[in-house]
């Protein structure tokens, strides 16, 4: 993947660059969404402040236990806020394209947690899913997209790494002629 | 209003058939929940005068929408009964005062909900508004009429709400019928309303006060009798006008779309003389709205046979809602088909939906989504909820002062057209 630009048509390009945004937006609304809580609705519906205790509580799956005890951790406050931050950090990356690879990286591990700690193994629709998942859902599809917008290098087509990574070319070359 | 059991399940199901063609009310909300979402948690509340009433909506309060952080009223009793409610909710206790205005000090206060004695109304409202508070405020409205527009236009100056407690706006029920059945035109001309409240009993209060030194004087109230019984005396009270009539000529005002020019009353203690109480027990009015149209109330405290009922006569058919849980529609001639209705939650509160499909289940009975049957108390819960909902969200309240002051300025006449045993009073 050296020369991305060379290799690639337009339509892959902009496909790669689409994609890229859109699993950032997912991930920056989710983590603005879960800062804002409490909130309400426009229907003037209150939503509760929110903690990942209960998603945690559900774990199955190996590390069940792990998540288990996390979930009743004096300090899950914190990981909430962590989870949140991470989730807006993340999405910001890949919507922005700005250290990109590091945004990529960032989303394979928090999916990876969320798949770890609910993997979908019953093969029938679960309260509060909106299908029937076995071993592979939503978390694991978006995992998977991630990890081909990691390997395009989409920074590097369009967003701010490719703004980044010219300034410092025209800085080099420019210094490369002075001396 | 009493109707055989045959009658009942008639008006019933007339009832539901003629809703079954109107959308179901939470489609109204569509728009308003199709944008984003605004930050902040259950509003902070305080209430003041947490008496029998004060406790209703305290026990109505749902801890998603409001926390309950402070409680004040002069009477200890009432804020010990208060305290066994949040207890036995298992709420967190709320701080006591005494004095509304340390309340208002001291607390981080958003809102305040009241229900004071009826005297107090004005002061208390215009105050909280101008400390920056919003209020939901019992009904009636204020003591006098100046009294209401003294609370209008303090919201107004202040960009603060005011909602009055006219739980009937909040009742799935009435709005069902004013949307699907009387906006709908289904009633006809309606040049005819009956709004009855009658009960078999004294509407005074026994109770010992908290302590033998007990002087609620330094508020304005010689002894304790005149305190739990306020509502016998015209310096504190409006009488059965203000309790029960203006619920009722709200809701005629609101399904008219009108308010009453004149007002023709009358009305004694007639039965329960003793005691020094002043407020009539039985009172007739004959509210009079433009166009010909007229509603009577009566409210006697010597029999309950008829309860309490809003009827609607029009020139297509009749329209009872009896006892804020019941609907029944009488078309002239008569018709009946079937229907059942359920309400069911729906975006912040229930929805009344209405099916012709479902005739099988056509029981006549008014159900929740889980199998609850609609209770009056919902509605208090209901109207909590949106006015803590219209402070966080700006939608709009279901009984602003605009709507409450017509059926205030009525009442006061007609009171007052008892009171000074002058037949007809323009409003």
């Amino acid at each position: 993947m050296k020369d991305v630009e060379a290799t690639l048509s337009r339509g892959q390009e902009v496909s790669l660059v689409l994609l890229r945004t859109l699993v950032g937006w997912h991930f920056l609304y989710e983590g603005y969404f879960k800062l804002l809580r409490p909130a309400w609705s426009r229907d003037g519906a209150p939503l509760a402040a929110w903690t990942s205790a209960g998603y945690l509580h559900a774990a199955n799956g190996p590390f069940a236990a792990l998540f288990h005890r996390l979930a009743d951790a004096a300090w899950i406050g914190r990981v909430d806020t962590l989870v949140a931050a991470a989730l807006i950090l993340v999405g910001l990356s890949l919507t922005l394209g700005l250290f990109t690879q590091a945004g990529g990286a960032g989303a394979l591990a928090l999916l990876a947690l969320f798949y770890l700690s609910q993997i979908p193994t019953a093969g029938v629709p679960q309260p509060q899913t909106e299908g029937a998942y076995l071993f592979v859902n939503k978390n694991l599809i978006e995992a998977g997209a991630v990890l081909v917008l990691l390997l395009f290098r989409t920074g590097r087509i369009a967003g701010l790494d490719r703004l980044r990574h010219e300034t410092r070319a025209r800085v080099t070359s420019a210094q490369e002629a002075a001396s | 209003m009493n109707l055989t059991p045959e009658q009942q399940e008639l008006g019933r199901r007339n009832f539901l058939r003629a809703l079954a063609g109107t959308p179901a009310l939470a489609a109204l909300a569509v728009g308003a929940a199709t944008k984003g979402p605004v930050k902040g948690g259950p509003v902070r509340v305080g209430f003041i005068g947490i008496g029998g009433q004060g406790r209703v909506l305290l026990e109505q309060t749902d801890p998603a929408f409001a926390d309950v952080q402070a409680l004040c009223d002069i009477n200890p009793l009432s804020l010990a009964k208060a305290d066994d409610v949040l207890k036995k909710r298992g709420l967190h206790p709320a701080r006591h005062y005494t004095e509304w205005k340390d309340m208002l000090a001291k607390e981080n206060l958003e809102a305040v909900i009241m229900a004071p004695p009826l005297w107090m109304h004005a002061d208390l409202a215009s105050g909280c508004l101008e400390a920056g508070k919003h209020v939901l405020c019992e009904k009636m409205m204020a003591w006098d009429y100046p009294g209401c527009e003294r609370m209008r236009d303090t919201a107004r100056k202040t960009g603060k709400l005011l909602e009055i407690g006219y739980q009937r706006n909040y009742n799935p029920l009435y709005q069902a019928a004013h949307e699907g059945i009387v906006k709908a035109g289904q009633l006809g001309d309606v040049y005819h309303a009956r709004i009855v409240w009658h009960r078999n009993g004294t509407w005074r209060r026994k109770g010992e006060p908290p302590s033998p030194d007990y002087d609620p004087s330094p508020w304005g109230y010689p002894d304790y009798d005149h305190l739990i019984n306020w509502r016998l005396y015209w310096r504190y009270s409006r009488g059965l006008h203000a309790e029960l009539a203006s619920h009722q000529v709200n809701i005629v005002n609101w399904f008219f779309g009108a308010e009453p020019e004149t007002v023709i009353s009358s009305g004694g203690v007639y039965r329960f003389p003793e005691g020094g109480r002043e407020v009539p027990d039985h009172v007739y009015s004959i509210f009079e709205y433009p166009h010909g149209r007229t509603a009577v109330f009566t409210s006697i405290e010597s029999n309950a046979y008829d309860h309490y009922y809003e009827a609607f006569y029009g020139t297509k058919a009749t329209l009872i809602l009896r006892g804020e849980t019941e609907a029944y529609l009488f078309e002239e001639g008569g018709n009946a088909r079937p229907t059942t209705v359920d309400v069911t939650p729906k975006g912040s509160g229930p929805a009344l939906d209405a099916s012709e499909s479902r005739s099988a289940e056509a029981a006549g009975s008014v159900s929740g989504g889980a199998g609850e049957k609609v209770d009056r108390t919902a509605a208090y819960r209901l109207e909590v909820s949106g006015f803590c909902s219209a402070i966080r969200t700006g939608k709009p309240l279901a009984c602003g002062p605009d709507r409450a002051i017509g059926s205030a300025k009525a009442c006061i006449r007609a009171a007052e057209a008892v009171e000074k045993k002058e037949t007809r009073l323009t409003v």
